[in-house]
């Protein structure tokens, strides 16, 4: 199988789709012309044309509810956000006019869109924000946070193809990663989370680009003799929750990482679900969370370092989940 | 002179244009006693007055064609076919809503009938029905959507962006306007440093018209005339309907603010009797036509609540139904 950088399989999953479903649209910040401010739809206008990828103004809620729309009425849109941070100004179109479109029609619509949601989580306090746990609140929405190129491609196709609005989260970190990717691909379930590392003393659940940082801190837990598990949910709305809940009772410990603040965020959603069940007999240490403590991303990479979650941190909740 | 649009209008057409201009009147007076009388959960955002916009503005649209109605268009509903019982039923929430009762009766969506369910977020409407249009004409159809939003509407940013976005893309959709010089409580000078909205459009490059809004054919001539060129490929319009509220905002908990003189002015400029008397002018009606389709519409409301009454609630599992296609599995213990 040949290898490609993640922001490649992202992108041969939009041309692949859009080849084989003429409704499927692209739109959103200089993704056409350009080619997308982080290089990801390269290449498809030229293959596509400028009805099917295309330039909007500066109007993310303009053009995430004419996205609602389109959906409305058959097509299939991917829009792009450029970073997450502007999806803030969107809520209302994707919140309301497209979340709940299915449910006030009682069924008889559905509004079939993929949001594209890039994490850049170094830049400013703006544009650099996770707000994927928001997503994971609004009933009707979908939550998708690949870490790995096959996975990105493989769900990227299952996102465009679902009845529902989706938001794909796509993380800056990862665009550069390189993987086996298969040519064909129809695509792969959501909801089922994936064991990146096998291991039996701890458990640590991690999305997105703090995959790769959980890997590397088991990596060297390893060395000092500590097994660590690591599971990547793949998406978080639907969450694998029995995957998270065996690894638990084989374990008995369980560390969250994510670079969203952590008051709020998804890994106290995940802690409660464990609380919640049978595996919480296992436990046998509190639950960790690593995440941003609850301030705005900052510019300065000594600042910006000691906010985000890094190797470091989880390292050091493993080893306090194992005192 | 040219033919104006409604030229071609039978004198059927013209009846029932009348009559569905009044029943949307005898209807919500109705429901309102009948909300007073809590035989009815909810009141309405009352549509007296203004029905001449909403009747004007779909009475030519086609079956391909769509409309996104405002929180006060309930004439596109009756307009475009839905019936009373249909109406009642949506006010009441019960299973005979199209919605099963998850959503109230003017944020309900008839497919079948083409009329999208509207939002309660003012204006969100405007670029969703850009998205509409967009598609509409991606399929290479000629179908029109109609977008209908308050004066209020047009200070959001998705007023701008929307027809910014639709003027840019020359997708084939008709914003109506419904300006009622009304903030909900407070006069549309709080919020519009300009006298006409219409003049707005000038600044996406599209035509912009005053209408006015108490005559329905006027508004169905303007409407008309931008569907047309919508069809043809010619882009958006914006057409300001001039009209105004004949009730509160929302009668069962807001006084009307507005100054009594005002209300009464605008009173005699009632869309009904402008048209009724348009149509006893040619010799199409008399008093006692007049008369006998009112009893009709009165007749058919009454026989309409008993059986909405009668209608039993959805089962309460209905509640959790059609959040996604396929319901998720269980997010957890």
């Amino acid at each position: 199988m040949r290898n490609l950088e993640l922001r490649a399989a992202i992108r041969e999953a939009l041309v692949q789709e859009m080849r084989r479903d003429e409704t499927v649209h692209l739109f959103g910040e200089d993704v056409a012309y350009y080619g997308g401010i982080l290089g990801v739809t390269k290449g498809m206008l030229e293959e596509f044309g400028p009805d099917r990828v295309m330039d909007t103004p500066i109007s993310e809620s303009g053009f995430a509810g004419m996205a609602v729309g389109a959906a409305l009425m058959g097509l299939r849109p991917i829009i792009e956000m450029q970073f997450t941070g502007l999806i803030t100004v969107a809520m209302d179109q994707l919140v309301n006019t497209g979340a709940k479109a299915r449910y006030v029609h009682d069924g008889a619509m559905s509004v079939p869109m993929v949001v594209r949601s890039p994490h850049m989580m170094h830049g400013n306090a703006y544009m650099s924000q996770a707000l994927e746990a928001w997503f994971t609140h609004i009933p009707g929405f979908k939550v998708v946070t690949p870490s790995t190129p096959a996975d990105a491609k493989a769900l990227m196709i299952t996102s465009i193809r679902d009845p529902d609005p989706v938001l794909y989260v796509e993380h800056e970190d990862l665009y550069g990663v390189i993987g086996p990717v298969p040519e064909e691909s129809e695509g792969a379930p959501l909801g089922r989370a994936s064991i990146r590392r096998e291991g039996s003393d701890v458990t640590v659940v991690a999305w997105l680009a703090m995959v790769p940082v959980a890997d590397a801190a088991a990596s060297e837990l390893a060395a000092e003799g500590i097994s660590v598990e690591v599971i990547d949910p793949r998406t978080l709305v639907p969450f694998d929750s029995e995957r998270v809940l065996q690894s638990v009772r084989k374990t008995g410990r369980l560390v969250i990482v994510h670079e969203a603040v952590r008051r709020g965020g998804f890994g106290g959603e995940i802690a409660a679900m464990v609380a919640g069940s049978d595996a919480v007999s296992h436990l046998k240490a509190p639950i960790q969370r690593v995440a941003n403590p609850g301030v705005p991303v900052p510019h300065a990479k000594g600042l910006n370092r000691a906010v985000l979650p890094d190797e470091d941190d989880v390292i050091a909740a493993v080893k306090r989940a194992l005192d | 002179m040219t033919a104006a649009p409604h030229d071609s209008l039978t004198v059927e057409d013209l009846r029932e244009m009348y009559r569905i201009m009044l029943l949307g009147r005898r209807f919500t007076e109705r429901a309102l006693e009948l909300a007073w009388e809590k035989r009815l959960p909810v009141g309405l955002h009352p549509s007296a007055g203004q029905e001449a916009v909403g009747v004007g503005a779909c009475y030519g649209l086609r079956p391909g064609d769509w409309v996104l109605p405002s929180l006060r268009t309930t004439e596109a509903f009756w307009t475009r076919g839905v019936t009373v019982l249909q109406m009642f039923n949506a006010v009441m929430g019960n299973s005979g809503s199209i919605n099963s009762g998850k959503e109230s009766f003017h944020h309900s969506g008839y497919p079948e009938l083409g009329i999208l369910a509207g939002t309660a977020m003012v204006g969100a409407q405007i670029p969703e029905s850009v998205g509409v249009g967009w598609a509409m004409k991606m399929k290479k159809t000629d179908d029109v959507m109609v977008c209908f939003f308050g004066d209020g509407a047009a200070g959001r940013g998705d007023f701008h962006e929307g027809l910014n976005l639709a003027a840019l893309l020359k997708v084939p959709v008709v914003f109506v306007c419904e300006n009622n010089l009304y903030f909900q409580t407070v006069p549309g000078t709080v919020g519009q440093p300009i006298a006409d909205i219409a003049e707005r459009a000038a600044a996406y490059a599209m035509p912009g018209e005053v209408v006015d809004g108490q005559d329905v054919l006027a508004v169905y001539d303007a409407a008309q005339k931008a569907a047309d060129r919508a069809r043809a490929g010619g882009g958006p319009t914006l057409l300001e309907c001039k009209t105004y509220r004949f009730m509160s905002h929302y009668p069962l908990m807001l006084e009307d603010s507005r100054p009594p003189e005002e209300v009464a002015h605008w009173k005699k400029r009632d869309p009904i009797t402008i048209l009724g008397r348009r149509l006893e002018e040619m010799g199409y009606q008399d008093a006692a036509t007049a008369r006998a389709v009112e009893d009709e519409i009165l007749e058919e409301i009454e026989r309409s609540f008993e059986k909405c009454a009668a209608t039993p609630f959805a089962d309460v599992s209905t509640a959790f139904a059609n959040v996604y296609a396929e319901p998720l599995e269980d997010m957890g213990p």
